[in-house]
């Protein structure tokens, strides 16, 4: 199992989404993508696109106003 | 949150890069601020009662959006983007009850013999319309925001944004200072629609409510023939 950090601070949406997109094709099923976010909009669709698309989402905050969507790929 | 709990099963081998600093106590600085709100708030109803009204409403709706996370612009993009309508149909029924609420508000002064207020906001229509939206469209989404989506995120505290106020205050005093002759030359030749006058007020608020339905049956098929060509 193979974990992908995805460095999206600073990046406004749909930025990190596209980054998601892109990201989650490189990757394996069973592995996991890490996306880094903080733009409260991000928190909204790349959840949203993900679960849509069938894989595992969690969320965590990790500071105020940063997060990190952990996705595993299905 | 409820998220975060749900989705557990997530099993990861390493923390690397999420250092968990422990967080700070937010209510002190959220106690302060509300106290430094409504203080204002106060000093302002002593100068001008409606100033007053629009400094507390504007604190509220910017909080609303804030913790919504409502975005105008995601209604219109995400739909490309993603094939998701969830927030274009919160749009669509935001509107409809405004649709109900102002023609409540209007009906209730013609009724009533008074001016009909909000009536110079009838523009006419015109190509400026579409082709100022279609703009509005291409700043919106390279800036990640349309206007209350900047004005919320500067707040936030998201940089980006405080680059897109500025050039958001410089187009708009451009485009007040060169509004004149855009009036003059376009708008003007258009035609004005009060949906009452045509319609009744029955039907007008009865067309109105419609479309909107339209659009939101149209929202509906649209992210369920995604998500199946998808899948």
């Amino acid at each position: 199992m193979k974990e992908v950090m995805l460095d999206c601070l600073g990046e406004a949406c749909p930025v990190p989404l596209i980054k998601a997109e892109n990201a989650l094709k490189e990757i394996e099923a069973g592995d996991l993508l890490i996306v880094q976010i903080d733009h409260s909009c991000a928190m909204k669709n790349v959840p949203e696109w993900a679960r849509k698309n069938g894989h595992n989402v969690e969320i965590e905050e990790v500071d105020d106003g940063e997060w990190e969507v952990v996705i595993e790929k299905v | 949150m409820a998220e975060a709990q749900s989705a557990q099963s997530i099993r990861r081998s390493s923390r690397a890069g999420s250092s968990r600093k422990p967080k700070k106590n937010m209510i002190p600085h959220a106690t302060v601020l509300i106290i430094l709100l409504v203080a204002f708030a106060a000093y302002l109803i002593t100068k001008d009662a409606q100033v007053a009204l629009f400094w507390m409403t504007g604190a509220c709706f910017g909080f609303i959006l804030q913790r919504s996370r409502f975005c105008f612009t995601a209604s219109m993009r995400d739909p490309y983007l993603t094939g998701s309508t969830s927030v274009t149909r919160a749009v669509l029924i935001a509107f409809a009850m405004t649709t109900i609420g102002f023609t409540a508000i209007k009906y209730g002064y013609y009724v009533n013999g008074l001016p009909i207020p909000g009536q110079s906001y009838i523009a006419p229509i015109s190509f400026a319309t579409a082709i100022g939206a279609f703009m509005f469209g291409i700043g919106m989404v390279i800036a990640g925001g349309c206007a209350s989506g900047t004005l919320m995120r500067v707040g936030e505290g998201f940089v980006m944004n405080v680059l897109t106020l500025g050039f958001f205050i410089l187009g708009s005093l451009l485009g007040a200072y060169h509004f004149g002759w855009w009036k003059l030359n376009f708008i003007l030749k258009g035609k004005a629609v009060f949906l009452p006058d045509i319609f009744g007020w029955v039907g007008g608020l009865l067309v109105n409510l419609l479309i909107i339905a339209t659009l939101y049956i149209l929202a509906d098929k649209w992210e369920n023939r995604k998500s199946q060509s998808e899948n």
